[in-house]
């Protein structure tokens, strides 16, 4: 597998995994997340532990289990800790305490390095027997519940270290915070390169002409995705350009209020025939592959975002996307380079018109962009990030490593 | 008896950010922190500032977010002109630092206000040097190297170095002084200015500048011509 990243990922980065391999060939490391699908977290450790283990770390993955009940309570406290307000009575924390008890009694935690991700696992800490732990905190904790951080920050700070994907993301904490941006595989179905054939079934299957330029925005059907101001900005854009807008996204059926987004949506598209809104099932990884290939021009007009890593798909595929300035976006886009930053719809409508006017341009920035994600979001990079934070824990106090 | 030339191991450098935890959202706050901030802290936003690719507006973090995220266009200005090669101690740089602002305070006592998540976020790095496989044994494999190698080897033997070996000279321009003492070429890789290009303008011109000399050692008829 770690084969496949050659001529792709930049050399250095392979060159620096082979050497923190060595340095911790045959250690332990091991871990633990709370679910072994669906979601970001799941997509990365899925590649990264065979990859570890070609480099010659003995690496683990573990999943707690738990019931409805719990995982009712941890949601509650991950919507909490970005800053919703929910309501966690000790009883609730108590019982998120015992089924973490539980699976430390099933998991065996012994390692050199135990990497716990995000806060459902966050307790077994408590149950630490030997090596570095660190907290891989995947969300964003600037500006949480207090008195929610203040509770499970009582099993974080007990951590040797945390792990932040975004500097802003962090609080103060008495204990070292690394940050390691989240990253994109590029040989995986949504962003390997595709055949002419493999193209063209997604088009017929969505019945999509690629005569006109296309805007494309890919994100669920949620309001912080603003797709009422991608409609409204590509309507400014129909005045100057002839252009067909896709809406691609998933119909978000844990999300109560997705349903609602929709309906919203379809009513202010009104029929417009050059409108597709896409609603695409899980695993539709190909079909978003093709369409960010297709696409003339991509948003990602968010209002809150977290990383945000379609940014870093699409520019992978050589596009200049126009992203809204929040969440990891800006450090995604570099304004003017490698994207735009809006902050507006006629911000975002002003952009698209430029891209889609000046193609060279649009070709130029699309190749920073690519370049941009090839040194900075892959998945190479990322676990790279991984060993040197645990072979930095070893050293501790030297800020200057020299392998 | 032929000199025996040190190849050039070409190493390179990463950085793993650390966040301090603490931010500002104003210059009042900026200066506070940045008066107590690590060292380490201190160098991380200002020598380590061109490893992060970023284009050529500003020369450190501090004038990047005056000018970014405060729209202090005057400060950043004053703040992009401090060379932080022209200090021995970080602490000399933090004190210029500090001077540049406390003056922009003393004139501007209500500075703006950051937008929210816009804050300016203090980060330290802790720094891996690795060697990337690549020896250049004379000035041709050189050339081909530096084409070659990421901008990550260009900022540590280019930028880097000027502060681990004290003198303010950069690794490229000392190996060929001392291995081939071609004093024209050293003088051309030492007039680029480091803060006019990014890495990979940086690397551009010292190929071409390596390239024109390896072209001239190589045209040897053209040499035999003019002393005909």
């Amino acid at each position: 597998m770690f084969s496949q990243y050659v001529g792709v990922s930049p050399k250095s980065d392979l060159i620096l995994l082979q050497m923190l391999g060595a340095k911790l060939s045959q250690r332990s490391y091991l871990h633990i997340n709370s679910t072994r699908a669906g979601g970001g977290v799941v997509e990365i450790l899925q590649r990264m532990i065979p990859i570890l283990r070609e480099l010659g770390i003995d690496a683990r993955w573990e999943v707690i289990e738990g019931d409805s009940k719990f995982f009712d309570i941890t949601k509650k406290i991950h919507n909490a800790l970005q800053g919703n307000a929910e309501i966690i009575t000790d009883e609730m924390w108590q019982y998120h305490f015992k089924i973490n008890r539980q699976n430390a009694e099933k998991i065996n935690l012994e390692a050199d390095a135990v990497v716990i991700h995000d806060p459902q696992p966050a307790p077994l800490v408590e149950f630490k027997k030997t090596g570095s732990w660190m907290w891989r905190c995947h969300i964003d904790l600037s500006n949480p519940q207090i008195g929610v951080w203040d509770y499970i920050s009582q099993y974080c700070e007990k951590y040797d270290a945390a792990i932040f994907s975004v500097a802003k993301f962090a609080r103060a904490m008495t204990i070292d915070q690394y940050i390691a941006a989240p990253s994109i595989d590029p040989i995986s179905e949504k962003n390997r390169d595709l055949t002419e054939e493999e193209m063209n079934e997604t088009l017929k299957k969505f019945q999509i002409q690629t005569d006109r330029p296309i805007i494309l925005q890919v994100s669920r059907f949620d309001r912080f995705k603003d797709p009422i101001g991608v409609i409204a900005a590509y309507r400014i854009v129909k005045k100057y350009n002839d252009c067909i807008l896709i809406l691609a996204g998933s119909p978000a059926t844990d999300d109560p209020e997705g349903e609602a987004v929709l309906k919203e949506v379809k009513e202010f598209a009104a029929g417009d025939p050059d409108i597709y809104i896409l609603l695409l099932p899980p695993f539709s990884d190909r079909d978003i592959n093709v369409l960010q290939r297709i696409a003339t021009v991509i948003l990602q007009k968010s209002l809150r975002e977290g990383f945000g890593l379609t940014v870093s798909e699409s520019m992978w595929k050589g596009k200049a996307v126009i992203g809204g300035a929040t969440g990891g976006i800006p450090l995604q886009i570099v304004h003017g380079i490698t994207g735009f930053l809006v902050h507006s719809i006629e911000g975002a409508a002003f952009r698209i018109r430029q891209l889609l006017s000046n193609p060279e341009m649009s070709k130029r920035m699309g190749e920073n962009a690519k370049e941009y994600v090839r040194k900075n979001f892959l998945i190479t990079r990322q676990i790279r990030d991984y060993l040197s934070i645990w072979y930095s824990m070893e050293s501790k106090g030297k800020g200057i490593l020299e392998l | 008896m032929e000199k025996i030339i040190e190849p050039f191991e070409f190493r390179q450098c990463i950085s793993i950010l650390k966040s301090t935890g603490r931010k500002a959202k104003n210059l009042r706050q900026l200066r506070d922190v940045m008066a107590v901030a690590s060292d380490e802290c201190i160098f991380h936003h200002t020598y380590q500032y061109f490893l992060k690719g970023h284009t050529l507006e500003y020369t450190n973090d501090f004038a990047h977010w005056a000018g970014e995220s405060l729209e202090e266009r005057a400060l950043s200005e004053h703040l992009s002109n401090i060379d932080p090669y022209d200090f021995k101690d970080i602490n000399d740089l933090r004190n210029e630092l500090l001077d540049v602002i406390d003056d922009h305070l003393e004139r501007f006592p209500e500075p703006r206000e950051a937008m929210p998540g816009d804050e300016f976020y203090f980060n330290e790095t802790v720094t891996l040097i690795f060697p990337v496989g690549i020896r250049a044994k004379n000035l041709a494999e050189f050339l081909m190297a530096i084409k070659y190698i990421d901008a990550g080897s260009i900022y540590y033997h280019f930028y880097e170095a000027r502060i681990r070996l004290g003198s303010g000279i950069d690794d490229f321009s000392r190996w060929i002084e001392d291995a081939f003492g071609k004093k024209e070429l050293v003088e051309k890789i030492r007039t680029i200015d480091p803060f006019m290009h990014n890495l990979e303008g940086i690397k551009e011109h010292i190929a071409e500048v390596v390239e024109e000399e390896v072209r001239r050692d190589m045209e040897v008829i053209d040499r035999c011509l003019v002393s005909m």
